[in-house]
């Protein structure tokens, strides 16, 4: 960010000499300072999930959830600025529900995330806007099958196996390659995400944080959006844990 | 010049006045929006027993007195534990299916566990069955909506195209109000009666009920859908139920229409 | 009211009426479309070699009843609705196509006059049939048919029609049919047009009055 305080970035929607929109970068940190967001496309299903830093002991627990679902079958999860990615998730409903009174079936989710992307670059043409502070994570089942794809600030979208967002991206992105994507099953994908946001879970800097997952699956779920069952979040948690403990060990035998 | 043709060859303003543009600009005769029902479905009927709400609709979608289509769905599922019937015209129900299952959709987004019940869906059709009849552009059927109150009892109502309603033990549209009410109130006249009737009790007469209707409705089918709302569980859809047992075999001793005996 | 008679009513006084016989069947590797070719106005044939089979997409296509005007104009808004489609998304399955026929004659009901049958094959859900009568509601079918000359041959069709047939053996129950509704209906004739549609496209089958009557 050398280019700071060259006037280039007091207005959206205005390049720089060097060809960037400096708004959008600067969303773009919006979303690395929140908690980090995945989902994993797997064999016949999307698995979500976030870590939700806790800022406070007095907000009620499990309330303010960071997954939301836009149609039965798509579900979203995001990093960045709450109220931008709530925003977004309205905009994601509202065009379902229009696509569905046009053509009485529910809307692909390749054309959900053209569509929600499109809103957003939006936001990086005005000068009277700024643009989103969230990537979004949306993913579904439709007749084709299940898909995963993140949106950026910039409006860009891209197709993924395994997405990350947020704090902890690079740490999940590394641990998403390492799955058997897209062959790995929708249970073992929720466990798989469990450990995935405790290795990118940084103690150091927060100390609390809400394990949140979801999934949408043909074989689980019946191709609705929804969140694990209690006991299978458990689990998941536990498992992510203990293995997250070891780890540390492992980290501390290393550096003797 | 004046360029207002309506101006042209008419009698003086000094002398008969401003032309009243009023007359000129009126319309052909009155303005309806209010329309007929082209295809149809005929009655749903429905009675409370200790256990829940049965309710059966036939599967005839009728075209003036024509049977043009034979497997119409009439009873609704809406959510896990309401069932909607649904009689009168056919596109108008599938618009009632549509805002139905938005409504569904929208009730899932805070996933929290709550889900919208009978008298909910019940409030939120009778508004829009209003609303439009307010517009003069009523949606053309009546509707029952079966399922559980909030406290767990047995929830049972009617809305029409009028934005009537109104709720009892048992209930019919249709022709089923004037052949299947007097059946099942033989049972379950009050709400306290219901308690006293089990759901195999209940199918009886729901049964008997849509054989009677086949008889005498000539807008009915033989082939119905029973669906169960029970007070514990899921809602049952028994589909393709053909009418059983019917009595036509007294028909050979009718001879002619009097004194006729051979 | 006779449903019959309010589709009369509704055509507006020396409009042009497609008093018809038509009809759309699946089989086991699509569908077939079927069609008279009598255009009418009063007892006047203003018309005798119509084509009531309108493609509105590659192998989406439609079979009009009612008004001219009404079809014409609803199959035209459906053609551009889907090719719009197909350049946004993908290629329109037969059910986008018939919900976009049913959304413009449910919400425009109290104007227009027009049965339509909305035939199409995709590879996903193979060959589909969809009916959309006058009020504007959407009925899928193994097979339909409609038009005034179609209320002769429900019993005809009814036994006859059976599911997973061959091509030729729907090609003659459409011809059988419609020679029926033909003969029986004063408001439908002409030759009887077929549109074949699988896999492999588009096929045009036609059929004179020399070949499909029988004697009386």
């Amino acid at each position: 960010m050398t280019s700071i305080g060259t006037g280039y970035d007091l207005s959206n929607s205005v390049f720089s000499p060097d060809g960037r929109n400096f708004q959008v970068e600067y969303a773009s940190k919006a979303v690395e300072a929140d908690g980090t967001a995945i989902g994993i496309r797997c064999a016949d299903g999307v698995v979500f999930a976030v870590e939700k830093i806790v800022s406070s002991k007095l907000l009620v627990p499990g309330a303010n959830k960071k997954i939301q679902t836009i149609d039965r079958h798509v579900g979203v999860a995001y990093s960045g600025l709450t109220p931008d990615g709530r925003h977004l998730v309205d905009r994601g409903r509202s065009e379902s529900y229009s696509w569905r009174g046009t053509y009485k079936v529910p809307i692909s989710v390749p054309t959900l995330a053209d569509r929600l992307s499109g809103y957003v670059q939006a936001y990086t043409c005005y000068s009277s806007v700024r643009p989103f502070g969230v990537s979004v994570i949306v993913g579904g089942v439709d007749d084709s099958g299940p898909h995963l794809y993140t949106i950026e600030p910039s409006g860009a979208f891209w197709g993924y196996m395994g997405a990350a967002t947020g704090k902890g991206r690079q740490a999940a992105k590394s641990e998403l390659e390492k799955l058997d994507l897209p062959n790995i099953s929708a249970r073992d994908a929720v466990k798989a995400a469990a450990k995935i946001i405790y290795v990118a879970h940084d103690d150091s800097k927060d100390k609390d944080f809400e394990l949140e997952i979801s999934w949408v699956s043909t074989s689980e779920t019946g191709g609705l959006h929804q969140f694990v069952p209690k006991e299978l979040l458990e689990e998941a948690e536990r498992l992510a844990k203990a293995d997250d403990d070891d780890e540390d060990d492992d980290d501390e035998m290393d550096e003797d | 010049m004046d360029h207002m043709p309506e101006n042209w060859g008419r009698p003086r303003n000094d002398v008969y006045g401003e032309y009243q543009s009023a007359i000129h600009n009126a319309g052909q005769g009155p303005q309806s929006r209010t329309q007929t029902p082209s295809i149809t479905g005929t009655s749903v009927i429905a009675m409370k027993f200790d256990n829940g709400v049965m309710l059966a609709a036939d599967n005839l979608g009728s075209y003036g007195s024509l049977a043009r289509f034979t497997d119409q769905e009439r009873l609704i599922k809406v959510g896990n534990e309401t069932v909607v019937g649904i009689s009168g015209d056919a596109s108008d129900q599938q618009y009632i299916e549509l805002l139905l299952e938005r409504l569904l959709i929208e009730d899932n987004y805070p996933q929290d566990g709550h889900h919208l019940r009978a008298p909910h869906i019940y409030e939120y059709l009778s508004r829009v069955m209003y609303n439009r009849r307010s517009k003069i552009d009523p949606l053309w059927n009546a509707i029952l909506v079966a399922g559980k109150n909030d406290d767990g009892s047995p929830f049972l109502g009617y809305v029409d195209l009028l934005g009537v309603t109104y709720s009892s033990p048992s209930i019919a549209t249709g022709y089923g109000a004037y052949l299947a009410i007097p059946l099942m109130r033989k049972i379950v006249s009050e709400e306290a009666d219901a308690k006293n009737v089990s759901e195999e009790q209940a199918r009886k007469v729901i049964d008997e009920c849509m054989k009677v209707l086949f008889y005498r409705d000539a807008r009915s089918l033989d082939k119905y859908t029973v669906a169960t709302v029970t007070l514990d569980g899921e809602v049952k859809m028994d589909k393709n139920v053909r009418c059983q047992n019917m009595n036509w075999r007294f028909a050979e001793g009718i001879r002619g229409y009097g004194t006729q005996k051979q | 009211m006779n449903g019959i008679s309010v589709d009369m009513q509704a055509l507006k006084k020396g409009e042009v009426n497609l008093g018809t016989s038509i009809m759309a069947v699946t089989f086991d590797g699509g569908v077939i479309l079927g069609a008279d070719s009598r255009t009418t106005t009063g007892a006047f044939i203003a018309n005798r070699v119509t084509d009531k089979l309108t493609q509105v997409h590659d192998t989406i296509w439609c079979c009009r009843s009612g008004s001219a005007a009404d079809t014409q104009a609803v199959a035209d808004m459906v053609k551009y609705h889907l090719q719009m489609y197909s350049v946004l998304y993908e290629k329109p399955p037969t059910k986008v196509a018939a919900s976009i026929f049913q959304e413009i004659c449910y919400s425009n009901k109290d104007a227009l006059s027009a049965g339509i049958i909305c035939a199409g094959y995709d590879d996903k859900n193979g060959g589909e049939v969809y009916s959309i009568p006058l009020g504007g509601s959407l009925h899928k079918q193994p097979y339909a048919i409609a038009g005034s000359g179609s209320t002769y041959i429900y019993g005809y069709c009814n036994t006859r029609f059976k599911p997973n047939m061959t091509r030729d053996e729907t090609v003659d129950f459409v011809k059988g049919a419609l020679t029926e509704a033909i003969k029986w209906d004063g408001s439908s004739g002409g030759v009887i047009r077929m549109v074949v549609l699988t896999k492999n496209g588009v096929e045009r089958l036609i059929f004179y009055p020399d070949e499909y009557q029988k004697d009386y």
